[in-house]
């Protein structure tokens, strides 16, 4: 359903490891200094259904082990990264026309699929072409028509967007996934990669891939990655307790307390991994008045919120999506619990405080339906009458996303605020989940994406999240960490949010 | 003249049963996979929207639509998915992968732990239950009752979050979850233990039941009073006399089971990981996958029929050989 991933700009948050106390465990998942070794299988397990395998790198991958194993076999032109919050990966570098609508892309030198073949532009022609005809395509591509994806010589690729848009690197991360030209839908489970692992065996979910020695990308520290696949979080934690597995990717916050007693595991933290945000509508119904969402977002705490919903794995946030980004603006003031404000404003504002109105969650990701709950007790104080209405996920998408006048949504593409901007709130955005138009943020945002110079840029970018901050529908509490879990002798695991997890290719083990 | 007919015809007229009994289950897993695909069209949401992605316009959705054959009446995806069936041809999953490819070894997996449990449930209940009737109402007969009962009330999830922290991660004696190999069964045998007990357990206090109120019944039977008169051992009474008797009351206690087992194996696959049919049952109904959750209960409706039709024969047996 959802397409979760990205990457962050914020080398600070780089995050600390250990258990509850700050004496570090024999070693350290992230960030250390020791050299790497070299050698060695590390078992990785992930999260997925067994029913909704796919083994496409361009169809909707639902389960994470499906794209764990996808993105260590095939690379994409861009990946996530830390600061800037864009690294080259198969494309080696990128540059833009004046008007920001064409944009060249430079295959990396050496780059070869596993049979050997050199990878050439018509290679990724033929995969970027392939992505954009699925009922995917016009959203992971956003602006490129097919008829733009073109080759020029042998090692550089041309997309020409229908729009000015500075993004479109961005874009290419996750899902451009390269294979080689000519591969048909039936060999499409076959097609050799050019990725730092190589496919050994692939069975029920579950894959052995091996090193390749001759990537481009450098050197590679560990022989194999065993990918598991595990239907739910705490089977994946069992198995990492008992020695099955040597990482939990993406195991969450209430496995990471279970394993906060055992030295020998090492808590990996991503920070601005996923946002939870509540969505009130601001077209029409009670919450169409910018004062009486203003006195919500007053009325929640915070603090408490990030406590008892994330046990504390997550930050404060501050209403604007795209925390993540290194445009992000700090500078504005952090929103903190004022009751008699937001009584006062719901006075203004003639809300109806006798009604009870509905909340609408899902279970579809862990702390969703419970953020809900919590929210509902604490907006009670400030007199407003919330009761949650919990439907299962195929309702709630089909019936309440995008309509709802109160409802909680989720996002996994943290680090880029016009992302937000582009997806959910400019007037015409196929997800505007508030239904919220706002001329003067549509002119920033249409300024913003047809901005090269990096310094006018920023200063567009703050002024489209200023009128975000007091005017979208969105109410955003906090940000949840990203939880992996490791065993000790792990090293070398990525800290980035979302889908930049699965950047395992610096992985190695010290045993 | 009809004395001697008898052995010839009596197998003909069993085959002419249990080929009629096959029909009618035919019949009625045909109605029940029909009634997988109406249910499945009555649920919110369809295979389209379960699996497109945010950002996707309608036109992309009902591409999706188009390209899944769910612009068809729901009528012609039926009969399009059964017309497969003689040949093998289970369909293909919403995700593009193939039926039997998802089910080739879930399903095997499957009946792997659910035949282990139920031979499991089988030789505990009967063991306990003749241990017990042994001496009615004495010691061991109360305890193993009782705790019949409260087994038979703890949940399957109960059970299996107990196991897996007394006997892996406190003791480290087996292992926490079952991890599929290159050929995408269990790893190692021990791997099976834990979700067999899991499902085992509350199974046996269901069954030991059933064997001990089966032969409390026989036991008042007029030839095993004379038996008993005759001063036979008790155990041989209860082995050559009791048990017999009683057989066809336990077996159709175990084939309940089995639909309990194969219900059961749902949640336990997913508390031990166990790489089985329930996880991927229960994710195609996430997705509205009907040709997945039509495969699944095609396959299980054929084994659970199989199962039935074979204690009605076990039954018939004993019966008839007792006649």
């Amino acid at each position: 359903m959802l397409w979760v991933g990205g990457a962050i700009g914020a080398g600070a948050l780089l995050t600390a490891c250990g258990g509850a106390d700050d004496e570090e465990p024999t070693g350290s998942a992230t960030g250390d200094s020791a050299k790497p070794r070299k050698g060695g299988t590390l078992r990785v397990g992930a999260l997925g259904r067994a029913g909704a395998i796919t083994r496409d790198p361009h169809g909707t991958q639902a389960n994470e082990s499906d794209y764990l194993i996808l993105s260590l076999i095939y690379d994409t032109l861009t990946v996530p990264g830390t600061k800037p919050n864009i690294e080259p990966r198969l494309a080696a570098s990128w540059k833009a026309s004046d008007d920001l609508k064409t944009w060249r892309f430079t295959i990396a030198k050496g780059a070869k699929f596993h049979d050997g073949s050199a990878v050439t532009a018509e290679d990724i022609v033929f995969s970027l072409k392939r992505l954009r005809a699925t009922p995917a395509g016009a959203s992971r591509l956003p602006g490129i028509q097919e008829k733009n994806i073109s080759a020029e010589g042998t090692d550089t690729v041309v997309l020409v967007s229908d729009y000015a848009n500075a993004e479109l690197p961005l874009l290419a991360r996750l899902t451009t996934f390269v294979i080689p030209k000519g591969t048909t839908d039936k060999d499409i489970a076959k097609a050799p990669g050019t990725g730092p692992f190589k496919l050994d065996w692939f069975r029920g979910g579950n894959a052995r891939l091996v090193r390749n020695d001759d990537w481009y990308g450098g050197d590679v520290y560990l022989d194999a990655i065993e990918v598991k696949i595990f239907e739910s979080p705490q089977a994946m934690a069992s198995a990492l307790l008992a020695d099955q597995i040597d990482v939990a990717s993406n195991v969450g916050a209430v496995a990471a307390r279970t394993a906060e007693s055992r030295k020998d595991i090492q808590t990996v933290r991503r920070p601005n991994d996923m946002a939870m945000p509540i969505v009130m509508r601001t077209a029409d119904g009670p919450f169409a008045d910018a004062k009486v969402r203003e006195a919500l977002r007053l009325a929640v705490d915070r603090e408490a919120m990030v406590k008892q919903v994330l046990s504390g794995y997550g930050t404060v946030a501050n209403d604007i999506l795209g925390t993540g980004d290194p445009a992000y603006d700090k500078s504005l003031p952090q929103r903190t619990r004022d009751l008699d404000k937001a009584r006062e404003l719901l006075k203004e504002a003639g809300f109806d405080t006798s009604k009870t109105y509905e909340l609408y969650t899902t279970e579809d990701i862990s702390g969703l339906a419970e953020s809900a709950t919590l929210f509902a007790t604490q907006v009670r104080e400030a007199g407003v009458k919330v009761k949650v209405v919990k439907q299962e996920s195929g309702t709630f998408w089909d019936k309440t996303w995008l309509k709802g006048d109160l409802y909680t949504t989720y996002w996994g593409t943290n680090d880029s605020v016009v992302f937000f901007a582009s997806k959910t709130m400019v007037s015409d955005s196929g997800q505007n989940e508030a239904g919220w138009k706002n001329e003067t943020f549509d002119t920033a945002y249409e300024e913003a994406i047809g901005t090269a110079g990096a310094v006018e840029r920023t200063a567009l970018l703050k002024q489209l999240q200023r009128i975000e901050y007091d005017s979208s529908g969105y109410l955003l509490w906090g940000m949840a960490d990203g939880i992996d879990l490791a065993g000790s002798a792990v090293h070398g695991l990525p800290t980035l949010p979302g889908y930049g997890r699965v950047q395992l290719e610096q992985a190695w083990l010290a045993r | 003249m009809v004395e001697k007919a008898r052995p010839t015809r009596a197998p003909v007229r069993l085959l002419a049963r249990t080929g009629l009994v096959v029909v009618k289950r035919a019949v009625l897993l045909a109605v029940l996979l029909a009634l997988v695909f109406g249910t499945v069209e009555l649920l919110p949401g369809d295979a389209a929207t379960a699996i497109s992605e945010r950002g996707e316009s309608a036109a992309d959705t009902e591409e999706r639509r188009r390209l899944l054959g769910l612009d068809q009446p729901v009528l012609e995806r039926f009969w399009d998915w059964m017309s497969g069936l003689p040949t093998g041809d289970l369909g293909t999953s919403a995700r593009g992968e193939k039926v039997t490819d998802l089910l080739s070894t879930a399903f095997p997996n499957t009946l792997l732990l659910g035949g282990l449990a139920l031979l499991l449930t089988a030789l505990l209940s009967t063991v306990l239950g003749c241990w017990a009737a042994l001496r009615p109402g004495g010691r061991v007969d109360r305890a193993v009752s009782g705790s019949a009962t409260a087994v038979l009330a703890l949940p399957e999830f109960v059970v299996a979050v107990a196991l897996v922290l007394t006997l892996s991660l406190w003791t480290g004696w087996l292992p926490a979850v079952t991890i599929a190999d290159a050929d995408g069964t269990p790893a190692s045998w021990e791997m099976l233990i834990l979700p067999a007990l899991a499902l085992t357990i509350p199974q046996v206090g269901w069954n030991v039941r059933i064997v001990r109120a089966a032969l409390a019944d026989e036991a008042r039977a007029p030839y095993v009073e004379t038996a008993v008169l005759d001063g036979l051992p008790p155990h041989r009474v209860l082995t050559h006399h009791v048990l017999p008797g009683a057989l066809p009351t336990i077996t159709a206690g175990l084939a309940t089971s089995t639909g309990m087992l194969l219900g059961g194996a749902v949640v336990v696959e997913t508390i031990f990981n166990y790489p089985g049919v329930g996880s991927v049952l229960a994710s195609a109904v996430t997705d509205r996958d009907s040709p997945v959750i039509a495969g699944v209960t095609a396959l299980s409706g054929a084994v659970m029929s199989g199962v039935l039709l074979l204690a009605d024969l076990v039954r018939d047996l004993t019966a008839g050989a007792r006649r």
